[in-house]
């Protein structure tokens, strides 16, 4: 076996887990009426059918005044059983083990949906949420744990193989634990001693209400990586604390708190496996099983976790939720099928934090595996002769799900090799990770029996000339010839031009980047031409460049690299337009509050991220000719890649 | 004792071939037997081959003993085409499952009705390390046991070993005889020729069960032991030491150091030449990353 660590089996309290993945807890959003829902089995169903040993489930909330986000399961009345019950009859005939995890999210939560005061240690409001807290009195610290301990009864109830209780980067516990948060002066805070008195109280009443023989564990915040916040140092001695209380059988990690999310939700600029040290330091000190996650997202890279000794159990979540049978393919050696995650958070982090389900770039049937999910693809009752224009993303899944169909499918793109845009966004600063969805799919596409053909511009004639009966246009779409005044004038380029090596003349040393996207596409370009030694220089309309970044937690890292490469900013500017000639380039423009003009410049050369137009004449032309015709992706309207693979998946599942 | 009474006892073990391809059982602490190479386990062969080299220095006699179902056959006629006297198969179903002590009385009865002058074996199972049955049985017959022999030198009196100790250390132990001498893998067992091959397959080789050493069954299997396998598991491993981020250092350098792939940045370089350019390339870096002498 090519991971003989990742499938072993380990014993976590009273329960064996088959193997050493265990999904993660994140929202999904896929509660309805704050009750478990039939898409929440599927979800976690999907992934015990792909082979992780232990599912743990999203938090749930224990106490109504915990209400952070609208969607989440409330645990604390028994009408959750029932659900709970589907739920975890579903994973077990998958041999898979489910845990639900437990949480009060204290002043990291939103009063607004509540309609209650948000309960904290101290009154000190939570960065993100924004909101003063109510200073917990003695009989309401009583009262969350006689909650805790009454949840974890349902949870008992409702079938479920162990309990974890959130300690991590979002929770009360935390809040209580830390420096950071916990002002108190009563024998709640100040020494350790007394920040460990109301998260020993929560584990000991869910101790005594679920009895010895139930799996118990905490995910502790392993560095909380803030001045005055809980470091390495002080959370050994906190875990060791809890190791000694003889209450837990196991001991998950996170990192961070919301003052620094983007390392609790690391991006593609953050290092694959980057908390090991953390999880190895913790593990050093505690004999209790430790996990680790964070981008940990191929079995290669965790079985090294597990042989170094560095944890017991790997957590992956994003990797799962992009490739649910990621355990299956890897216990088989089938690493070529793997569809890795590229940790874009596109999909799964920035949909959720908006409240909205969640879902995957990569992979379209996140939260709809009832209708999407494996095993799902019914073969086409009639073989159809399928062309498709465009090896881009969308153009490749519909490729692959009509080839898997039974359809004769033929794929034509005028580049040399598949990708579409994807081969260019991969060449931004820090965005390589992105032509990963290349490698996922290139060898789906062949595995399906398409044929390929690259190199080759296709014309309605010699379309028409194959006389097929379904065609898929998936031709793209192109930056803004003319999107405003002045840009077809001289050493004023799109980015694409940029990063594809097609500028001509010389970019020169100091470019004005114009930015009306507020994605990485305008941001990794910046960062492009920086790291070529160019000075640069960016206007936006938004409050702040990279406005599209907070929800995937690119802002942060993104900003500050930026800045460390000596980029400046000019927000609030819609820029009416350019003109000058190379190298003495100017920019008109005017203040979007105050409506006062000004112009920048002079700069060596202009590069416009100022939107996308489609590329639909194929389309156009072959409308009314082709017994069946569709277009998919960005020829429909420019968006993200999210939405040129779910339309091509669509398109691929229903011709 | 006269040097040309000498009479020798080899125990012979088979073990897996620790190299793959081998399947584990036992969620994942055992190996599974079916589908596995079988060897002769290499000190083993490296005793025997001191055996008849004294054999044919001396003109001791040699007899060797394999406990086993029949394919421990192969392993003795192996031994005959090198030159043993005399091969015994001991096999009884009743002895399975039996702990080290349980074997022991059987190695210590065998040694007892063939009362040879010298005891000689492998020091290490190569696939399951130690076995401590030889040493155990010299103990239950009051002999003398020297273990991890590379160099042995016999006298009228007894024998002078040279023994791998601590550290590297050597060290050099006297015994009278009898005594049993575990050997560590260092002589080279020589290949039998065509003849000695052919003449082995028709060899004669006694085969015994319990009712030949008259020991009572009770005291053998796994009705003789005391020990009882209760569960497998695998081991916790020892953490790989990896930089953690230092405490004390302030959180915005401990978030950079940690997404700089850890304390150490990561770097990534290419390297271009030939094959020897390559090679030297690579030595060196593995000297530098302390992974090289």
């Amino acid at each position: 076996m090519m991971f003989p660590y990742l499938f072993s089996p380990l014993k976590l309290g009273t329960v064996e887990v088959k193997n050493r993945i265990s999904f993660q807890p994140h929202l999904t959003n896929l509660a309805v009426h704050n009750l478990p829902s039939e898409r929440q089995m599927y979800y976690w169903g999907e992934r015990a059918k792909g082979g992780a040993g232990l599912i743990i489930t999203e938090e749930m909330s224990v106490h109504p005044t915990d209400m952070a986000y609208e969607k989440l399961i409330d645990v604390y009345h028994p009408e959750v059983i029932p659900g709970f019950k589907k739920i975890t009859d579903y994973v077990h005939q998958y041999d898979s083990k489910i845990f639900a995890q437990l949480n009060h999210n204290g002043q990291q939560c939103d009063g607004s949906i509540s309609r209650l005061p948000v309960w904290a240690p101290s009154p000190m409001p939570d960065v993100l949420f924004r909101e003063t807290p109510k200073e917990m009195e003695h009989e309401d610290i009583e009262e969350v744990a006689s909650y805790f301990a009454r949840s974890a009864i349902f949870v008992r109830e409702g079938g479920f193989d162990g309990i974890e209780l959130q300690f991590g980067h979002s929770s009360l516990a935390r809040q209580f634990l830390s420096p950071l948060t916990n002002f108190r002066t009563d024998e709640y805070g100040g020494c350790l001693e007394n920040r460990l008195r109301a998260p020993l109280k929560f584990i000991a009443a869910v101790r005594k209400a679920v009895g010895k023989d139930f799996t118990l564990g905490v995910r502790m915040c392993a560095d909380e990586m803030i001045p005055g916040g809980l470091d390495l140092l002080q959370v050994q001695e906190i875990c060791s604390h809890f190791e000694n209380s003889g209450l837990l059988d196991f001991m998950d990690l996170s990192i961070a708190t919301f003052y620094n999310l983007y390392l609790v939700e690391g991006s593609m600029h953050t290092p694959l496996g980057y908390t090991i040290p953390l999880a190895a330091g913790v593990r050093e000190k505690i004999k209790l099983p430790v996990f680790c996650t964070g981008r940990i997202n191929d079995p290669v890279m965790a079985e090294k976790v597990l042989a170094n000794g560095q944890a017991d159990m790997i957590g992956m979540c994003r990797g799962l939720i992009c490739d649910p049978f990621l355990p299956k393919k890897a216990f088989e050696g089938r690493l070529d099928d793997i569809r890795y995650c590229i940790a874009c958070n596109q999909g799964c982090i920035a949909r959720i934090g908006m409240n909205k389900l969640l879902g995957c770039v990569q992979n379209p049937a996140v939260g709809r595996e009832k209708e999407w999910g494996e095993g799902t693809l019914e073969k086409a009752l009639v073989k159809k002769k399928v062309t498709i224009v465009g090896g881009g993303p969308g153009g490749m899944w519909a490729a692959k799900m009509a080839g898997r169909r039974g359809h004769d499918v033929s794929l034509f793109d005028k580049n040399e090799e598949l990708g579409g845009q994807v081969l260019s966004a991969m060449k931004g600063a820090g965005r390589d990770e992105f032509g990963v969805i290349i490698r996922n799919e290139k060898d789906q596409v062949d595995k399906a029996g398409v044929k390929v053909n690259l190199g080759e511009v296709m014309t309605p004639e010699k379309l028409l000339s194959q006389k097929p009966d379904v065609v898929i246009i998936a031709t793209g779409s192109n930056p803004k010839s003319y999107p405003v005044g002045g840009a077809d004038g001289p050493a004023v380029y799109n980015v694409l031009q940029v990063l594809n090596g097609e500028v001509t003349g010389g970019l020169g040393q100091k470019i004005c980047l114009i930015d009306y996207d507020g994605h990485q596409r305008a941001t990794a370009t910046a960062e492009f031409l920086t790291n070529q030694g160019k000075t640069v220089h960016i206007i936006t309309s938004s409050l702040f460049i990279g406005a599209e970044l907070g929800p995937t937690q690119d802002l942060y890292l993104s900003r500050q690299r930026l800045l460390q490469k000596g980029v400046t900013f000019t927000p609030d500017i819609a820029v009416m337009e350019v003109s000058g000639d190379a190298g003495a380039k100017s920019v008109k423009g005017f203040n979007v509050y105050s409506n006062i003009w000004d112009e920048w410049g002079p700069f060596d050369s202009l590069v416009l991220a100022m939107g996308q137009k489609v590329d639909d004449s194929l389309y156009m032309s072959l409308k009314g000719k082709v017994q069946e015709l569709y277009r998919i992706g960005d020829c429909v309207a420019p968006r993200k890649v999210d939405m040129a693979i779910w339309e091509g998946h669509k398109i691929g599942r229903e011709i | 004792m006269p040097l040309k009474k000498l009479h020798i006892l080899v125990v012979m073990r088979s073990c897996s071939d620790p190299r793959p391809p081998a399947r584990t059982i036992t969620r994942g602490a055992g190996i599974c037997d079916r589908g596995l190479r079988w060897m002769v386990n290499p000190s083993d062969l490296s005793a025997l081959e001191e055996a008849v080299t004294l054999k044919d220095r001396l003109g001791a006699s040699v007899t060797v003993l394999a406990v086993g179902q029949e394919r421990a056959d192969d392993l003795l006629r192996l031994a005959h085409s090198m030159g043993a006297d005399q091969c015994i198969r001991f096999w009884d179903h009743g002895i399975e499952n039996g702990d080290s002590v349980a074997n022991a009385r059987i190695l210590a009865r065998v040694i007892e009705i063939l009362s040879p002058s010298l005891i000689f074996s492998g020091n290490r199972l190569v696939d399951r390390g130690d076995d401590p049955v030889p040493a155990l049985a010299s103990a239950m017959r009051r002999i003398p046991c020297l273990a991890s022999v590379i160099e042995l030198r016999i006298s009228n009196n007894g024998i002078e070993a040279t023994r791998k100790v601590d550290r590297g250390g050597r060290q050099i132990e006297k015994a009278e005889y009898p005594c049993t001498v575990l050997f560590e893998a260092v002589a080279i067992p020589r290949y039998p020729s065509i003849n000695a091959i052919a003449d082995a397959v028709s060899a004669p080789i006694l085969s015994w069960d319990i009712s030949n050493l008259g020991l009572p069954f009770w005291k053998t299997g796994s009705v003789g032991s005391s020990l009882q396998l209760v569960e497998y598991g695998i081991p916790r491993p020892d953490p790989a030491r990896v930089a953690t981020p230092d405490a004390s250092m302030p959180a915005f350098d401990r978030i950079i150091s940690l997404l700089s792939g850890g304390i150490k940045a990561r770097e990534g370089k290419m390297h271009t030449g030939t094959a020897e350019d390559m090679t030297d390339c690579i030595w060196q870096i593995l000297q530098e990353e302390g992974v090289a002498p």
